[in-house]
């Protein structure tokens, strides 16, 4: 009994280090997503400058009390243009995210539940999608349409799908042959009721997963195309362009690259460890033990 | 005092464990699992460490083999043969002991042939491993003491082999480097009926012809009292009996061994109702100050919530920790119980008609030519070993299998025509409902009790589903209070009484239950078998009741089917067929039974 309030001690300091090591990251993702996602609802009221203004005259200046981040070759201001840039860095992703995780359950569900022959043709689908490099694909799509923000989001979620429907369908699977599921066909439920109401609450934990792993990957993939000039028009407010633009420039004003650099791989992060947190909250639900 | 229970032998014991604490981290600092445990085998002994989940009895097992999952910490001193194991390395350990773990077909590596499995650990004398030519041949001859003839075994992988192939595998890799003490955990549990028997008839062989000490965990008293000499009963992480073998089933002096094995249900006589165990194993954690039974104990006073109770000797090798053991209680045993004669031949209307039905599923032929029928009011049961197709049999009369061949009747309307309809199939949901084997799956997660039984409470024209599903859970034995639960919250037990809550909220005419017991311990099983039992006569249902446990069949069947390989190849009234069987395998079955006292 002596050692008893030693080894208590010991326990409660382990769970205490576990937690003060998590909580922070979660607390500064967190914020970062918000903060983001303020800045998306609210722009341009918090630009400080018009970040489309061209004006030759303050061209290359540094980050000061004007210009925070100081201005591009054009004159623009980086950090108005940054705060601009989430329209397409967010609601890109947003977008994408919420599609393919729509479009995927959708079809995982469906074809993990009624199997046979609609599960066969999906996965052959699947299978040849899987063949076609997307990247590839985009860059050739958006070259023979002449681009646009909304062709690149389609070919991104075209080819974002199958991985996804793969995924949920492999967890639709499994639960479709457990008893509890058997229990309410059995019971003489309808399979659309089956699979909204049974199946799909206990793939929570997956919806979640698909949805930020789409928006992280949606946030990148994007800001790539543009990069590559193939999303936004030239000129447009976003960070993949604005890397690209200004990376001729990088002895002038870094600022103006590394900005933007950082406005992804921030979002990015955020949104990858918020995501994180959200599965594990659910992730015990569809568990059975 | 001495809790140490060495008995008189004159060679120092091949295993002698004392003060075994296994304790693992709570809520609130570490919390103790198994308590103060002393054992003692001699070398050739066979000794069962029996109890039920929860008891501590797998724990100990693992902390002797000191294979303790993360975390946990034991204290307490291992000797082998009179040398302490002390923290030696478990390499160390490996020559001594050697453990059969429970389920075959995840022991064995699926890479490895059986050849490299059997021979892993085995060296030359001068520490290098075998050759391959050595390791065959010395495989062959291993297995052979196993029971496995044919050489070719050597040269497979393990998913070649059968369930008892695998355990010989297994037992003869873990026998390979001569123990002193082999430790078997449920070692025949994930195994058939007659597999079982020569599993344990093997064990027994080795044990007597390697004079190697035997440790059998198990929570089957049927199989302790068959293999073993001296049986310890734990109970909430204390042995709080040990006793020779012989007297487990018939003169046990603790309550709680009593009442275990009085829910053990017989084989040879059907009981009027099983006696269970009210209440739950206590949790590590919760357990109570005085002894640990007290609280679902008959016989409790207040002498026995008040301190902890000590082992008393009662000499012959039987110690009981039990408050009252100066006190002739009037512990009832199995054979006391009130015997029932099972229902008559089936009078009532035939509801399910099954003729020559047979099921294929690619080019296996699961189900040949099954004629089956449930009348109103009956209980059938169906018992074989696992692939004999009793379960899609099952299956299929609820319409979770298509029917290959033959026809299916529910209430008139046959299933295995291809225009039953939505009416049809709300006719035969009405009529038959199932509950199913796994309780951990048998629940939907993500919903509470209340929310699963209520909705399948949709599908009748029940006006207030919320008092209906009370109700309902009232029928099963559950308090209203258990609607709010989740299943995580809830026992085996419990989840399986919910289930067949749920598949009542249909007002079925037929609930088919395939093995809703066999994955619960004894005192739960009796439980759930009494309830099942309970409603039969209250509801006036029809029972389909599929099991692998003929005792269990005994208790709720009056009649009975044996399926092997797809066929019927017995039925009739249950007292005949488990009494007097005709057909060859099922007296093979009823023989391979461990002796039942």
């Amino acid at each position: 009994m002596a050692d008893r309030p030693v080894t208590l001690s010991r326990h409660t300091w382990r769970t205490l280090r576990a937690r003060r090591r998590q909580t922070p990251l979660l607390v500064v993702a967190a914020s970062c997503v918000l903060v983001a996602a303020a800045v998306l609802m609210i722009f341009p009221g918090v630009a400080p400058h018009d970040p489309d203004l061209i004006d030759g005259a303050v061209a290359f200046q540094s980050p000061g009390s004007q210009y925070w981040l100081g201005t591009d070759n054009l004159g623009r201001d980086v950090f108005s243009r940054i705060v601009a840039g989430t329209r397409t860095g967010l609601l890109g992703p947003l977008i994408l995210a919420i599609g393919t995780t729509l479009l995927a359950t959708l079809v995982a569900v469906v074809a993990g539940y009624l199997g046979g022959h609609v599960d066969a043709l999906t996965g052959r689908v699947i299978d040849v999608l899987y063949a076609v490099p997307p990247m590839v694909v985009a860059i050739v799509v958006v070259g023979i349409t002449g681009g646009g923000w909304w062709i690149a989001l389609a070919v991104l979620l075209v080819f974002g799908l199958p991985i996804n429907i793969r995924l949920l369908r492999s967890a639709v699977i499994v639960r479709a042959r457990l008893p509890y599921i058997e229990a309410a066909r059995t019971s003489g439920f309808s399979g659309t009721r089956i699979m909204v109401f049974h199946l799909l609450p206990t793939i929570a934990a997956f919806l979640v997963a698909v949805f930020f792993l789409t928006f992280t990957y949606g946030i990148v993939d994007l800001s790539a195309l543009s990069f590559l000039g193939l999303g936004v028009p030239p000129g447009a407010s976003d960070w993949g362009r604005m890397i690209a633009e200004n990376r001729a420039y990088l002895f002038q004003n870094a600022w103006a690259t590394i900005g933007p650099t950082i406005a992804v791989v921030l979002v990015a992060v955020s949104a990858n460890v918020v995501g994180d947190w959200i599965y594990s909250r659910y992730e015990s639900r569809g568990r059975t033990r | 005092m001495s809790t140490d229970a060495v008995p008189s032998q004159p060679a120092p014991p091949a295993l002698a464990v004392s003060g075994l604490t296994v304790r693992c981290p709570g809520a609130d600092g570490m919390v103790p699992i198994a308590e103060e445990i002393f054992l003692t085998i001699a070398p050739g002994e066979a000794v069962a460490v029996v109890g039920e989940s929860g008891s501590g009895k797998s724990v100990t097992a693992r902390a002797i083999l000191n294979l303790l999952p993360h975390g946990l910490e034991s204290e307490g001193t291992v000797e082998f043969a009179g040398e302490s194991a002390g923290r030696r390395p478990r390499g160390r350990r490996g020559a001594r002991i050697a453990m059969v773990m429970q389920d075959p077909f995840t022991t064995l590596n699926p890479l490895h042939r059986i050849r490299d499995i059997v021979c892993e650990t085995l060296r030359t004398p001068d520490g290098k491993r075998l050759g391959r030519r050595e390791r065959r041949r010395e495989a062959v001859r291993r297995l052979a003491e196993v029971g496995i003839a044919d050489p070719a075994v050597a040269d497979a992988y393990p998913f070649e082999l059968s369930g008892g192939m695998r355990q010989r595998v297994g037992i003869a890799a873990a026998i390979a480097e001569e123990p002193l003490v082999l430790i078997a955990d449920e070692p025949t549990t994930a195994l058939d009926q007659t597999t079982q028997s020569e599993i344990l008839a093997l064990l027994d062989r080795l044990r007597e012809t390697r004079r190697m000490a035997l440790l059998l965990i198990t929570h089957d008293l049927r199989v302790a009292a068959g293999v073993c000499g001296r049986v310890y009963v734990m109970y909430a992480g204390q042995v709080i009996e040990e006793l020779p073998a012989d007297r487990l089933l018939t003169a046990a002096r603790h309550p709680y061994t009593a009442r275990l094995a009085a829910a053990d249900p017989p084989l040879d006589r059907r009981l009027q109702a099983l006696p269970p165990i009210p209440g739950s194993v206590p949790a590590p954690g919760g357990r109570p100050h005085g002894c640990r039974f007290a609280p679902r104990c008959g016989w409790a006073t207040s002498a026995c919530t008040s301190d902890p109770v000590t082992l008393s000797d009662l000499g012959t090798g039987h110690q009981v920790r039990c408050a009252r053991v100066g006190e002739s209680l009037d512990l009832t045993h199995t054979r006391d119980l009130a015997e029932v004669t099972p229902g008559p031949a089936p009078t009532g209307e035939p509801i399910i008609v099954l003729r020559e039905v047979t099921k294929r599923y690619g080019h296996k032929l699961a189900v040949d030519g099954v004629d089956f029928e449930v009348h109103a009011g009956e209980s059938v049961g169906i018992v074989g070993e696992s692939g004999s197709g009793k379960t899609s049999v099952a299956r299929m009369m609820v319409g979770l299998e298509p029917v290959t061949s033959g026809s299916l009747e529910v209430r008139g309307i046959d299933v295995t025509s291809s225009k039953v309809g939505r009416d049809g199939w709300a006719t035969v949901r009405s009529t038959v409902q199932m509950a199913f084997q796994d309780p951990s799956s048998t629940l939907n997660p993500a919903r509470t009790v209340g929310g699963t039984i209520t909705e399948t409470l949709r599908l009748t024209d029940v006006p207030d589903r919320k008092a209906r599903a009370a109700e309902l859970l009232q029928m099963v034995g559950l308090d209203a209070g258990y609607a709010n639960l989740r299943p995580k919250q809830l026992s085996g037990g419990e989840r399986q009484r919910v289930a067949i809550a749920r598949a009542l909220a249909r007002d079925p005419r037929v609930l088919l239950c395939d093995e809703v017991v066999s994955a619960l311990d004894v005192s739960v099983q009796a439980h759930v078998l009494n309830l099942l039992n309970d409603l039969r006569r209250t509801l006036g249902i029809s029972l389909v009741f599929i099991t692998h446990d003929l005792a269990v069949v005994r208790q709720i069947a009056d009649r009975v089917y044996v399926m092997k390989s797809g066929k019927v190849v017995e039925h009739g009234l249950a007292g005949d067929v488990l009494s007097r069987p005709r057909h060859p395998y099922t007296q093979s079955l009823i023989a391979s039974i461990p002796a039942h006292a």
